[in-house]
């Protein structure tokens, strides 16, 4: 057993770059017209990535009861929604991929039902024009309660 | 995802930029070209971004197990966040991905590097984020004490 770690510091093995070329990235990090850039890019982004959330949501739909399934698609919704502009979308997304990763990491049997509302959720809120924000976030609040619910009775 | 983190990386003026689906792919791809930065996902397959990283900071044949490597993942629970660090990432960056959160990885990589800590079980950045000067304890380890003057 090492009983000594062994630290080795930054300056004894090779950096990313120069600390000369460090300071010139920072600038160009912290730039305006890098800002400029990279909101142009993310801007960008939104189309393809509404339609890799819409082509998830297909599978969704296609996958049944396979819970395997189900937690990978809803888990890449989760990570793409909010950036394609779906924020109700992710959100759902979000409280159902907690519930599922909660309920296996306690070894309770997953509820068909939460995880079916959650589902059809999840397609209505991606596919409705603009998100629906309105009635999604109800949608999310209510799912989000009936959630943390089951998580508490499942811990006792 | 990685044309959006392409992108990005275009903004800063980064443009030779090396593509790989899965952590295989990803560690023949460091082999075969020298990496100033990884950005990797969580969940990928055959091989996920936790044995990508484990593979690049420990295999004997590992072309450089001190590239920095950021975790990209909707996985943010907890447990998942301290497997990652555990595995060996530098950064973890939980999505949805913005501009100013890939940013501020990269900014913390070059502006404060980490050391490397090598002991049993674990090869990578030090996991102690923190270091307070003056710090009088209390203490968890029994050897801490060997390097403290108490009077």
């Amino acid at each position: 057993m090492t009983k000594n770690p062994a630290l080795i510091a930054p300056d004894a093995y090779p950096q990313m770059m120069s600390s000369r070329d460090g300071v010139e990235a920072m600038k160009v990090l912290r730039s305006p017209h890098t800002a400029a850039k990279a909101q142009a890019a993310m801007d960008a982004a939104v189309p393809p990535m509404r339609a890799a959330i819409l082509q998830y949501v297909d599978e969704l739909e296609d996958v049944g009861g396979d819970m395997l399934k189900i937690f990978e698609r809803v888990h890449e919704i989760r990570g793409f929604a909010e950036t394609a502009g779906l924020v109700t979308t992710g959100r759902i997304a979000d409280i159902l991929c907690r519930y599922m990763d909660d309920m296996v990491r306690i070894n309770k049997p997953l509820d068909t039902m939460i995880v079916t509302l959650h589902v059809a959720a999840i397609v209505r809120a991606a596919r409705a024009e603009d998100d629906d924000l309105a009635m999604g976030e109800v949608v999310a609040g209510e799912l989000a309660a009936l959630v943390a619910q089951r998580l508490t009775d499942a811990s006792r | 995802m990685r044309s959006l983190l392409r992108a990005l990386l275009n903004a800063i003026g980064i443009k030779e930029i090396a593509e790989a689906a899965h952590g295989q792919a990803a560690i023949d791809s460091l082999h075969e070209r020298k990496s100033d930065l990884v950005l990797s996902d969580l969940a990928m397959k055959p091989m996920d971004g936790l044995e990508f990283t484990r593979q690049v900071r420990n295999h004997a044949h590992s072309p450089n197990p001190f590239v920095p490597i950021i975790m990209i993942t909707g996985h943010t629970e907890k447990h998942r966040v301290e497997e990652a660090r555990d595995a060996g990432v530098t950064e973890f960056l939980a999505k949805p991905i913005t501009a100013h959160n890939l940013f501020s990885r990269i900014a913390e990589i070059v502006e404060r590097p980490r050391a490397f800590v090598r002991c049993d079980g674990y090869f990578g950045p030090d996991r102690r984020r923190r270091t307070i000067d003056n710090y009088a304890g209390p203490w968890r380890r029994k050897d801490d004490f060997q390097d403290v003057d108490v009077r």
